[in-house]
C-alpha cells in the first residue's frame, strides 16, 4: 500500500469519525420489502387483467375503446418500473420508445404499448397491430411470472423511490413519454404513487430520525397531488399539452427536488 | 514514571492521525483496548489463554507464534532496558501494536486476527522481527464467508411474502369450505378441506410455533382426553371427522367459522412475526424432525388417511426458506448446500415410494411402519443437512 | 524492473515515523515520489494533456506510415466530424482525398494565410489570424462502410470488417448522428484550432463532400506529479478515464492492437490503417450526482477519488487490478465495467482496443437535463474482434442506466501519407483504378 493511499483513507476516517456515514442496514426493512412485493403483485395481476382487455380491443379492431384503454393499463406498469426495469429485455419490448429505434416509428423493430400508441393515435387504426399486442400481452405476463419469482434486492426496492423521479425527471417532463396520446399525466400518477408507496412503507424506519427529510418530501408529493388535480378528468387526466407552462415548471421543480431527497434514502437506511 | 511525556507517548493528535490513517485501511481492528489507555501499570489479570512476549534487548521471546484465527490476546513484557513498542504488521501495515511500554513493564493486546502470516516487531527497529502464523479456525472460515446482515432481507421478506400468500390462500379455501358445508355440498367441501389443508402445509413451519392458534386450528383426537367427543376438538381434524368418518356437515359450521376465524388470525400473527436470519434454517429442521417424530410415524388424517399428498406439501413448505438461503450457502460453502438439495431429493424419493396414483391414494393406515419409519430416517437426515447451513453462513 | 512495493516497505516504516513526528504531508510527499519514479513510465494516447506545457507550437509530424492522431497523446480539444461523399469515380475520389492532404499539410504545419483582393472573401476564416499556427493539430481521416457499399467501383475493396454500425441492446440511435462516408477526426490544443480546421476544410471541400454531424470534445488538463507523470483526466462521471490503456509508445504493441499489418486478410491497399470505432454516449450526470459514491464505484469497478482497482483501493489506477484472486467478484464485481471490458485472462489479449475518448457537453435536453457524455473514440487493428467483442461483453452492465449511446459510427482509417509527394488513400485510388 501507498502513502498517497493512506492520505485518502485519512479523509475518509475523519468523514467516519464525523458521523457522516449512515446506519447500517437493518431486519427492520423485512416488512417494507415483503409489502413492496405484494403491492407490486396486485399490480401486475392487474396490469396483466388490462392489458388483457387492452389488446383484446386492438386486435378486435376496436379503436375507440383501445384507446380509452391505453392510459389506465399503463398506469399500474409505470407505478412498478423500478421492478419491472430489472428485466431490461421485457422493459424494452413492453416500454421502449420509438427513439431507442436507429428508423423510429418506421423501425420494424419499434414494439409495445408505444407502438401501439402510434398506431392508435397518429394512425387512427389498428391495422398490423394484432401481432404487437399478442407480443406485447405474451411480455406482461412473462414479467408477472419472472417478477413472482424474484426475490426482491432491498437496494432496488428502497433505491425505486428515486428512480421513479429520475424517469420524470429525465425523459417525461418533457412530455416525450407520450407523444402521439399526450396521456403523461397518467403516467406522471402511476410514478408518483409507485414512489410514495415506497416513502411511507419505509416511513416507520426513518420517522424519528429523520422527521425533516420526510417533511420536505412529503411537502413535494403535495405540490405534485395539487399540482396534477387541477388536471384530473373523470378517472384520469386531460392531455400534457393542456398543462401551463408554469404548472410544468412547478412539477419539474418538485420532481428534480423529490429525485434529489429520495436519492438519500437507501443511504439512510444503510443500503448503499 | 508518573505521567508519560505526552510527545514520546504520543499526545492526543498525532495519536488520533495514527489511528485515523491505519484504522480506515485496517479490516483487522483491535478487539479491545485500542488505545493505550491500557495502561501500562496496571497489569489486568491474565484473561485464560494469553499468549506472553517477552521482548529483550535483541529479540523476542517466543520469535514464533501461532495462534488460531480470531479473538487473541497477548501480554507484552519489556524485558529490555528502553521504552518499546510492539506491533502486528500485516506487510506495511499495522493491525495492532501497543506503543511505549516502558522497561520492566507488561502491556495488553487484545486483536482479532484473520488467518495469515504477520510479522511482529521486537524492540528496536533494527532487531529482527518475529513470525505470527495464524491458523484458519472453524470460526474464521464462517467468518470469512460469513453473508452480511443486509443479504438476509430478501430472503426474510421473500419468506413473509410466502408465508402471507399461502395464509390467503389458506383462509380463502377455509371460505369455501364454509360456504360448501352450508349448501351440504360433500364434494365442494372435501376438496376445499383438501385445499386449505396444503396452504396450512405450507406455513406450518412457523404457524405450528404458534401454540395458542396451533392448539385450536390443528388439535388432533389422540391428544384429547375425551378423543372425538372432547370439546375441545376443533378445527381442521374436527371437520375431517365429518366430512370423512361420519360422512355428514352436521354440526360443521360453528367449527368451521371459528376455524375461518383462527385462519384470519394466523394470517395476521403470521405478518407480524419478526424472523431473524437464523430462522429460515432453524424452523425448517426444527418442522422436519417434528414430522418425522410425530406425524410420519404415527400419522394425523386419522379420518381422511391422506398424510402422503400433506407431506409432500409439507416438504415443499420447508424447502421454500431454505431455498432461498441457497444462494448464499451455495456461495459460502457449496458442501453444505449441495447436501441439502440432495436430502430434500431422498425425502421425496421416499414419498415417491408411498404414492399411489388419483384414482387409488394410498391410504396411509395402510403403510407399513418399516415404510413410516424410512420417511422420517429421510425426514431426520434433512433437518441434520439444514442444521448445517446456519453455521456454514456463519450465523449463531 | 524494481518492484515499487519492495521499495514501499522499506520506506514506509521510516515515513510513518517521520509523519508521527509532525512532519506529515512532506514525508508523504517523498514516498509518493519514490515510488512513482521506480515505474517504468508508461504512455497513453489517453494520458490527459498536461496543463501549461501545450504551446502553440506543438505539432504533430502528419507523414509517415500511419495517420497522425491514433497514437500520439489526445490533446485537450477533439472533434468527430461526418460527411457524405459525392465521388462518383476513382478521379473523383482521388480530387478529394488530394484536397484533404493538401489542407492537412498546411494545417497541422502552419504558415501564414494568403490575403486576396479585400473585394473577395478572404481564402481563411482568420480565426487564428494571419498567421497559422500547429498548436498540436492533427486531422485523421477514415471511411465509412456506405463510401464502399454505394459504388460498386469500390465495393470489393471494403476492409473485412467495415460495417455499418449495428444497434447495440442499450443503443438509442439518433439516424441525425449516426455513420457518414468519411469522417475526419479533428485534435488541437485549442477550440479553436479544431474550429478552424474544420471550417478550412469545408470551404475547400464544399464541392466533395458534405457535412452531416459533428461532435465536439474535450479533456481536462492535469498538472502532472512531480515525476513528471499526469495522471488520467476525468470524464463526466467524475471518474478516470484512459488509465488501462495499452502504451502507445510501444511500437510492436501499436502494431498488433492498432495497425493493420500485411496478415490479416485485409486488402493490401488497407495495410497501415485502422479501424476507428465511434460513439456518442450521453451520460445521466444528475443521475449519476444521484447515485452512492459506493455503487458509483462498484459500477466502474474502480475507486472513485484515485483511479485504484477495488481489490487494492490504497493502489492507484496504474496498479492491475487481480481477477483470478477475486473469482467471486467480492472485490471487484463481476459486471464492473473494467472487470467486463477486459477480463484480464489469456484469452481476453486479443480483444485489447486504444481508447482515445473525449468528454462533451453540448447543451440542455427537452427535459431540462444536462446533455452531456462521452465521445467515445477506440481504435483496433480487427473491429470485431475490437470495439464489437467488447461492447457485446459490456451489453447488460450496470452502466448502462447512466448512459445512453446516441450516435457515432465505424470508420477505416486510411494508412499514412508516406511522404511530400504521396496523398492521403492513394493506395485505395490505385487499387480502385487497377480493379
Ligand atoms: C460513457 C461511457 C463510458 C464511460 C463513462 C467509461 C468509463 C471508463 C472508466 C472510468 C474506465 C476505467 C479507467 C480506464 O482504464 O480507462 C474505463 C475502462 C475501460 N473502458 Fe470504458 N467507459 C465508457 C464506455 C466504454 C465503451 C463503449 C467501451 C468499449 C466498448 C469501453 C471500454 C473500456 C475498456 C476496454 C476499459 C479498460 C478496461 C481494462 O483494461 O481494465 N468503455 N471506462
Ligand atoms: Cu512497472
Amino acid at each position: 500500500m501507498r502513502m498517497s493511499g493512506l492520505v485518502g483513507a485519512s479523509a475518509l476516517a475523519f468523514i467516519l469519525s464525523s458521523g457522516a456515514f449512515a446506519q447500517e442496514a437493518s431486519l427492520d426493512l423485512v416488512e417494507p420489502i415483503a409489502e413492496y412485493k405484494i403491492y407490486v403483485s396486485e399490480k401486475l395481476a392487474k396490469l396483466v387483467e388490462d392489458t388483457t382487455a387492452f389488446t383484446d380491443a386492438v386486435k378486435a379492431g376496436e379503436v375507440d375503446k383501445a384507446k380509452e384503454l391505453f392510459a389506465p393499463t399503463r398506469l399500474s406498469y409505470e407505478a412498478i418500473e423500478p421492478i419491472a426495469e430489472l428485466f431490461s429485455d421485457l422493459d424494452a419490448s413492453i416500454d421502449s420508445r420509438a427513439d431507442d429505434y436507429e428508423k423510429a416509428e418506421a423501425d420494424p423493430e419499434f414494439p409495445g404499448f408505444h407502438r401501439i400508441e402510434y398506431g392508435l393515435w397518429e394512425k387512427n387504426s389498428t391495422e398490423g397491430l394484432a401481432p404487437v399486442a399478442d407480443k406485447l400481452l405474451a411480455d406482461v405476463k412473462e414479467l408477472e411470472g419472472r417478477i413472482a419469482s424474484l426475490t426482491f434486492p432491498p437496494e432496488k426496492v428502497v433505491g425505486g423511490a428515486a428512480v421513479l423521479m429520475e424517469e420524470v425527471a429525465a425523459t417525461k417532463i418533457s412530455g416525450e413519454e407520450d407523444r402521439y396520446s399526450h396521456t403523461d399525466l397518467w403516467d406522471f400518477r402511476g410514478n408518483f404513487d409507485g414512489a410514495r408507496k415506497i416513502v411511507d412503507l419505509v416511513r416507520p424506519l426513518i420517522a424519528d430520525k429523520e422527521a425533516d427529510f420526510l417533511k420536505t418530501v412529503d411537502a413535494n408529493f403535495e405540490t405534485v397531488d395539487t399540482t396534477l388535480a387541477k388536471y384530473k378528468d373523470g378517472e384520469g387526466y386531460v392531455t400534457y399539452d393542456k398543462l401551463t407552462d408554469d404548472d410544468r415548471k412547478v412539477l419539474a421543480a418538485a420532481v428534480n427536488t423529490l429525485a434529489e431527497d429520495l436519492s438519500t434514502l437507501r443511504g439512510k437506511l444503510g443500503l448503499d | 514514571m508518573s505521567s508519560p511525556d505526552p510527545q514520546r507517548a504520543g499526545g492526543p493528535s498525532s495519536r488520533l492521525m495514527t489511528i485515523a490513517l491505519v484504522g480506515a485501511g485496517v479490516l483487522v481492528l483491535a478487539g479491545g483496548g485500542a488505545f493505550y489507555l491500557a495502561s501500562q501499570r496496571t497489569v489486568r489479570p491474565s484473561e485464560p489463554g494469553t499468549i506472553a512476549v517477552r521482548v529483550g534487548d535483541k529479540s523476542c521471546e517466543p520469535m514464533d507464534l501461532t495462534v488460531p484465527a480470531g479473538r487473541s490476546v497477548f501480554e507484552i513484557e519489556n524485558a529490555s532496558n528502553r521504552p518499546i513498542e510492539w506491533e502486528i504488521l500485516d506487510g506495511v501495515m499495522v493491525v495492532e501494536e501497543r506503543e511505549n511500554i516502558a522497561p520492566g513493564f507488561r502491556s495488553q493486546l487484545a486483536a482479532r486476527l484473520k488467518p495469515g502470516v504477520y510479522d511482529i516487531t521486537c524492540g528496536l527497529l533494527s532487531n529482527p522481527r518475529g513470525k505470527l502464523t495464524v491458523t484458519a479456525s472453524a470460526h474464521s472460515e464462517a467468518e470469512k464467508v460469513k453473508p452480511p446482515l443486509k443479504a438476509f432481507i430478501g430472503p426474510l421478506s421473500e419468506y413473509k411474502v410466502y408465508l402471507a400468500v399461502q395464509s390467503g390462500q389458506m383462509a380463502r379455501a377455509i371460505g369455501a369450505l364454509s360456504t360448501a358445508i352450508d349448501a351440504s355440498d360433500m364434494d365442494a367441501a372435501k376438496s376445499a378441506y383438501a385445499a386449505a389443508r396444503t396452504a396450512y402445509r405450507y406455513v406450518e413451519a412457523v404457524s405450528g410455533r404458534i401454540a395458542d392458534l396451533e392448539n385450536a386450528i390443528d388439535p388432533v383426537a389422540t391428544y384429547l382426553a375425551g378423543r372425538e367427543q372432547d370439546p375441545a376438538f376443533t378445527g381442521f381434524h374436527r371437520i375431517e371427522f365429518g366430512l370423512w368418518r361420519e360422512g355428514s356437515v352436521a354440526g360443521l359450521k360453528p367449527v368451521a367459522d371459528k376455524l375461518a376465524a383462527d385462519a384470519a388470525t394466523l394470517r395476521d400473527r403470521l405478518k407480524a412475526v419478526k424472523f431473524e436470519p437464523t430462522d429460515l434454517a432453524g424452523n425448517a429442521a426444527r418442522e422436519a424432525r417434528r414430522l418425522a417424530e410425530g406425524p410420519v410415524i404415527s400419522g394425523d388424517n386419522l379420518y381422511a388417511n391422506d398424510e402422503v399428498v400433506e407431506f409432500a406439501a409439507a416438504v415443499d413448505g420447508l424447502e421454500k426458506p431454505v431455498s432461498l438461503l441457497v444462494p448464499l450457502v451455495t456461495e459460502a460453502s457449496p458442501d453444505v448446500a449441495k447436501a441439502t438439495t440432495d436430502a430434500f431429493a431422498a425425502v421425496r424419493a421416499e414419498l415417491g415410494k408411498l404414492s399411489g396414483s388419483d384414482a387409488a391414494p394410498i391410504i396411509y393406515s395402510d403403510v407399513s411402519p418399516d415404510a413410516r419409519k424410512a420417511l422420517a430416517a429421510a425426514l431426520v437426515a434433512l433437518a441434520d443437512a439444514i442444521d448445517r447451513i446456519n453455521p456454514a453462513l456463519g450465523l449463531e | 524492473m524494481l518492484d515499487p512495493k519492495d521499495l514501499q516497505r522499506s520506506s514506509y516504516h521510516l515515513n510513518r515515523r517521520r509523519l508521527l513526528a509532525g512532519l506529515g504531508a512532506t514525508a508523504v510527499g517523498g514516498s509518493l515520489t519514490g515510488a512513482a519514479s521506480a515505474e517504468t513510465m508508461h504512455h497513453s494516447v489517453a494520458d490527459a494533456p498536461v496543463a501549461n506545457a501545450a504551446s502553440q507550437l506543438d505539432s504533430v509530424p502528419h507523414l509517415g506510415l500511419h495517420q497522425a492522431g491514433v497514437v500520439n497523446g489526445r490533446p485537450a480539444n477533439g472533434m468527430v466530424a461526418s460527411f457524405d461523399v459525392l465521388a462518383s469515380n476513382a478521379d473523383e475520389l482521388e480530387a478529394l482525398f488530394r484536397t484533404l492532404t493538401e489542407r492537412i499539410a498546411f494545417l497541422t504545419v502552419g504558415g501564414s494565410v494568403p490575403m486576396l483582393d479585400p473585394k473577395l472573401p478572404p481564402a481563411d476564416s482568420g480565426l487564428l489570424g494571419p498567421i497559422v499556427r500547429p498548436d498540436n493539430l492533427t486531422i485523421t481521416v477514415s471511411l465509412g462502410a456506405s463510401l464502399f457499399d454505394d459504388r460498386p467501383w469500390l465495393a470489393p475493396l471494403k476492409p473485412r470488417h467495415l460495417q455499418r454500425m449495428m444497434r447495440f441492446p442499450n443503443d438509442a440511435l439518433d439516424a441525425d448522428i449516426c455513420h457518414g462516408d468519411l469522417s475526419l477526426q479533428i485534435c488541437a490544443n485549442t477550440q479553436d484550432t479544431t474550429i478552424h480546421a474544420l471550417r478550412d476544410i469545408i470551404k475547400a471541400s464544399s464541392r466533395q463532400m458534405i457535412l452531416k454531424w459533428k461532435q465536439e470534445g474535450n479533456v481536462p488538463v492535469i498538472t502532472p506529479g512531480p515525476d513528471g507523470r499526469a495522471e488520467s483526466a476525468r470524464n463526466f462521471l467524475g471518474f478516470r478515464d484512459g488509465s488501462a490503456n495499452p502504451d502507445s509508445s510501444d511500437v510492436a504493441e501499436m502494431d498488433r492492437v492498432v495497425w493493420v499489418g500485411a496478415d490479416e486478410g485485409e486488402p493490401a491497399w488497407a495495410v497501415g490503417g485502422s479501424y476507428q470505432a465511434v460513439r456518442i454516449i450521453r451520460n445521466f450526470v444528475e443521475r449519476w450526482d444521484r447515485t452512492p459514491f459506493g455503487e458509483q464505484e462498484r459500477i466502474m469497478g474502480r475507486t472513485k477519488m484515485t483511479g485504484a482497482p477495488l481489490d487494492r483501493r490504497q493502489g492507484s489506477e496504474f496498479d492491475v487490478p487481480d481477477y483470478a484472486g477475486d473469482p467471486e467478484g467480492k472485490a471487484t464485481p463481476m459486471d464492473a465495467h473494467i472487470r467486463l471490458a477486459n477480463e484480464r485472462d489469456e484469452a481476453s489479449k486479443a480483444h485489447i482496443i486504444l481508447r482515445r475518448p473525449f468528454n462533451y457537453s453540448n447543451g440542455v435536453t427537452q427535459s431540462g437535463q444536462l446533455d452531456q457524455g462521452l465521445l467515445f473514440i477506440c481504435y483496433q487493428a480487427n473491429l470485431e474482434r475490437g470495439f464489437i467483442t467488447v461492447q457485446q461483453k459490456l451489453n447488460g452492465e450496470p452502466l448502462e442506466e447512466y448512459i445512453k449511446p446516441v450516435g457515432g459510427g465505424f470508420f477505416y482509417t486510411l494508412p499514412g501519407i508516406r511522404d511530400a509527394s504521396d496523398y492521403l488513400g492513394s493506395s485505395l485510388i490505385a487499387a480502385a483504378r487497377g480493379a
